[in-house]
Parts: C-alpha cells; structure tokens; sequence
C-alpha cells in the first residue's frame, strides 16, 4: 500500500495540480460570467433580462456530464475543436456561473431596495446605483454561496475524468486499476478532495470577516 | 429597476422550472415506445440453446465446493460484468436480454451449477475501479468482465482460466494515412478503454504514443471520429465489430499483443477456482467454448476458428 503510493506520486501529484487547475480558471471564470448574468437578470433592459433568464434555465439545468459529452464529441461536427481540458474548463464555466449568477441575483434582492431608490434620488443611473451601491453591499452577503459553488466546481471537476482528462480523479482510477488498489486510491482522491474544499471554506471565511460591515 | 427586482421574476422562474420537467417527463414517456433498435447481432434462440446444452456438473462435485454449493442453492449466479461491451456482454435495451461471450460463458456457468436450462444470472455491474472488490465483500460470485488476468489483481482475487486471448488491434479512421499498425503510433495519439491493460503495451511497442483513457467502448470511438485521437486500439473483435457497421472507420495491422481474460473468484475458499477451471476444460472439450464464440465474437471475426487457452498458462491464473 505505502510503495504503490511511493510509486506513483509524481503521477498524483500531477493530478492534483490539473485538478487545482481546472478549479481557478472554471472557479474565476463562473464568477465573473455569473456577475455579468445577474447584471442582465436584473437591468432595465427586457431582452437582456430574457438572455439572463434562458442562460440560466439552460446550463442549471443540464447534467454536467451531458454537457461535457456534447460539448467533447458533438461541437467537432459543428466545425468547434476545443481540446478535452478546455472543454472541461469552459463547461464546468457554464454550469457554475448558472449558479453564480443566482447567488448574486439572491445578494441583491437581499439589498434593501430603499438603498436602489435613495440611488435614483441622488441622480445616478441603473450602472451607477448597481456599481456603486448594490453590488459592493450585495456581494458581502454571498461569500458563503460562492464558498459552496466553489466546492461545487472542485468537486465538479472530477467529472473531467469521463473525457480523459487526465485530473486527480482520472489519475487515481488510472493507477488503481495498474495496481489494483482502487479502493485506496479512491480514498485518497477523497481526502485531497476535502482538503482543497476546506482551504476554500476557509479563506471564504476569511474574507467574510474581512469584508464584514461594523456597525 | 425595482420591477425587475420584484419577487414576480421568482414565480417566473420556478414556473419555468415547472416547464422543463414536464418538457422531459414527457420525452421519457416518448423513449419507452421507440426502442425498437437492437444492440447486437447475436441469434438468441440459437444462443440460448448452447447454454441449455451446456455441461452439468454431478452433485458430489457441486457439494465439494461449499463455493458451488452456496449458488446451487440460491438458484442464481451472482456475476459482475458490463451491460455496454460488444460483443462480449451487451444488453438489448428493447429486450433487457444479456448476451455476449462473457454474458454467455456466466450463464453456462450457472446452468453448470444450478442444472437449470436457462442459467440464470444477476448481473451486477462492474467498472475496472470495483471489480477486486465486488469479488472480495461478497457481493457477487463471478466476475466475468474481459478481465485480463494480472499479477497485481491475482494478489485481491483469484483468476481461474485463462478462457480467452485477446489480442488488441489499432483502428483509425477510414481516410487516415501513414499508420498501418502499432509501430507508426509514436507521436500519436491513442484512445484506449479504461482497465484495459492495453494502455502498458502501446508506450512499449510505441513509446512515443500518447494515451488517453475512455471509460467505455462508444467513448472511445467517438473521440476517434471527432479527431480527438489518431487511432483507437483494443481488442481486435471489439474493433471489427466496430467497423462492421461503421465505415468510416477501419481496423490495420494484425493483432500485436496476448491478454489473457479470466473469472474473476474470491480467493477465501479455493475451491471456487479449482471448481471454475474444471468448468473451463470441460466447455473447452465439450464444443460450447467454441459454439459461444462462434455466436458471439465469430459474427463478426473471419478466419481460422480459435483454439481454448491453456488454463493457468496466463501469470497470476
């Protein structure tokens, strides 16, 4: 048991670090696409409140691993040759900023809309108010949803492995079925698991703390 | 701004929801009347009748083994396989029905044991990750699955066999140049299924392949039909299986390894394996070995009929 995790650490190790890679890029990625989305979900602009909603109706609510597989083995016939870990990246992207976007639609209705009004008093306009006033109060509120889909994009990622991606889950299936330890390996994968979703829960904290409003 | 904000949107988005379930509800209502397609070119009554003309085994053999014992008396082979692997055990989605060389050799197996004509089985599924350990808690008997016998898995169970070699080929697609075997695949790249054994030996012969693993037979071919790899190398019957019904792929090249499969039993009663391979000599010489080839394997490979491996001639059986 100790010499075939001696033996194939190096390999491991690789795993982990495509699957942390896999994680910032889909992680930043759905962030920014579902701040974009919710921006649309809540403008003044009906066919842009109309994208946002299709947007999110779709992608929430398609399996991951359709998605990965249309997008892997379909989209080549449409002329779209993304490689398997960009597609990987950019579904694991969509899904999530699906959700991002809810959270932060949440934050802003969580957002007294007497802070919007007293906005429009003032004079600015929907960016302004958004921007300036709705948004920075908004996303102190999400920290802790944006800490669970940030552990739904690591967890996520181990879908990668259908497409042959070659991340931790792929790389543990590979090396239980050389040695035939697959129980242990899976075991392991689950503890490195936990770790990088616990290092996310606590710097979510963190900035929680941080960013926390005294009153 | 406030209206979009309103709690309406809301109501607008769980109806919506509302929507795509039923949408889908419906579709699957749809699935169940046009499932008419077939999975396999087996001829099933001719493949039932090979396992009802199987060999029985005599009481005292069966009583010997208290492994063989516990089966005849539930009345059922417990066996882990696969429902999607050509050829070797595939279930008809219109039929439920499971047939294959693996699917086959578990039914006569359990017509061996049990004396029933039909040689029931209850399949569970097995994935290369929970094949050793299916075997070793007990939750299945057999595990009849193209699984090639090794030398690390003979330490978690006991292989008995070997019952058949398999031999990969390189399949590419039909307008592909400049690979006619496994010698040209260096710099390429190459799908292989996962747990096949297949991956080892392609970096030996070509270490310059690049290999990526697919979890199952369809993956593998779609990967090389949209250009994700070069070239899709497993076992030649799988691949000219392919092949048959799909022209714009094509196997080359002659097979250029030997992976012996075995039944996969618990190493906890010894029995099991010397039951098992007893099994194996007399469906070797019996004629049912080669008659279930010929209804599986055979539809689609031409050539010479094959001959039974020796049994424990594979390292780890």
């Amino acid at each position: 048991m100790v010499e075939v995790l001696r033996d194939n650490l190096g390999a491991l190790w690789g795993g982990v670090v495509t699957t942390l890679e896999i994680t910032a890029m889909a992680f930043v990625g759905a962030v920014v696409v579902g701040v974009l989305v919710a921006v649309f979900r809540v403008s003044p602009i009906p066919p842009l409140r109309a994208l946002g909603a299709v947007y999110v109706e779709l992608f929430r609510n398609v399996p991951l691993l359709s998605l990965l597989i249309l997008t892997a083995y379909g989209l080549p016939y449409l002329g779209v040759d993304l490689s398997l870990f960009t597609t990987a990246v950019v579904c694991l992207l969509l899904v999530s900023a699906s959700f991002t976007c809810e959270a932060v639609r949440a934050g802003i209705n969580g957002v007294p809309v007497g802070q919007a009004e007293a906005a429009r008093a003032i004079g600015m306009t929907f960016t302004q108010s958004l921007a300036g006033v709705i948004l920075p109060q908004a996303l102190r509120t999400m920290v802790q949803p944006l800490v669970n889909i940030f552990i739904g994009v690591v967890l996520g990622s181990s879908m990668a492995a259908a497409v042959a991606v070659p991340e931790l889950t792929y790389t543990a299936q590979q090396i239980g079925n050389e040695t035939a330890e697959s129980m242990l390996m899976f075991v392991i994968s689950a503890i490195v698991y936990i770790v990088i979703a616990l290092l996310g829960g606590a710097t979510g904290s963190v900035l929680e703390r941080r960013l926390a409003v005294r009153r | 701004m406030s209206e979009a904000l309103s709690r309406r949107s809301l109501l607008r988005l769980s109806g919506l929801s509302a929507l795509a379930v039923a949408a889908t509800g419906g579709l699957a209502a749809c699935g169940n009347d046009t499932s008419a397609l077939s999975g396999n070119q087996t001829d099933v009554s001719a493949y039932d009748q090979i396992i009802a003309d199987g060999p029985v085994a005599d009481e005292a053999a069966v009583a010997a083994s208290p492994w063989a014992t516990k089966i005849k008396e539930s009345g059922t082979l417990r066996m882990g396989g696969s429902d999607a692997g050509p050829l070797f055990s595939m279930k008809d989605p219109a039929t439920g029905k499971l047939t294959g060389f693996d699917a086959g050799l578990a039914q006569l197996l359990s017509h061996y044991i049990t004396g029933k004509a039909d040689g029931p089985i209850a399949l569970t599924i097995s994935t290369v990750d929970t094949r050793e350990t299916l075997i070793q808690n007990g939750t299945v008997d057999v595990v009849v699955a193209t699984y090639s016998i090794t030398p690390q898995r003979a330490e978690k169970v006991a292989f008995a066999g070997p019952y058949y070699r398999s031999g990969d080929a390189v399949m590419i697609k039909a307008d592909t140049t400049g690979i006619s075997g496994v010698q040209d695949l260096d710099g390429k790249t190459v799908a292989t299924q996962q747990g096949s054994t297949a991956a080892d030996r392609i970096t030996k012969v070509a270490p310059g392949a690049k290999v990526s693993l697919f979890p199952d037979d369809a993956q593998c071919l779609a990967a090389l039909k949209t250009d994700r790899v070069d070239a899709y190398v497993i076992d030649q019957s799988i691949l000219i299986s392919n092949a048959s019904t799909d022209d714009t792929v094509k196997v080359v090249g002659e097979p250029f390894s030997d992976d012996y499969y075995g039944i996969g039993l618990t190493r906890d009663d010894a029995t099991a394996k010397e039951f098992v391979n007893t099994f194996l000599t007399e469906i070797f010489s019996g004629g049912a070995w080669l008659n279930m080839w010929k209804a599986t394997i055979g539809t689609v490979v031409t050539g010479e009929e094959p001959k039974p491996p020796e049994i424990g001639s594979a390292p780890g059986s």
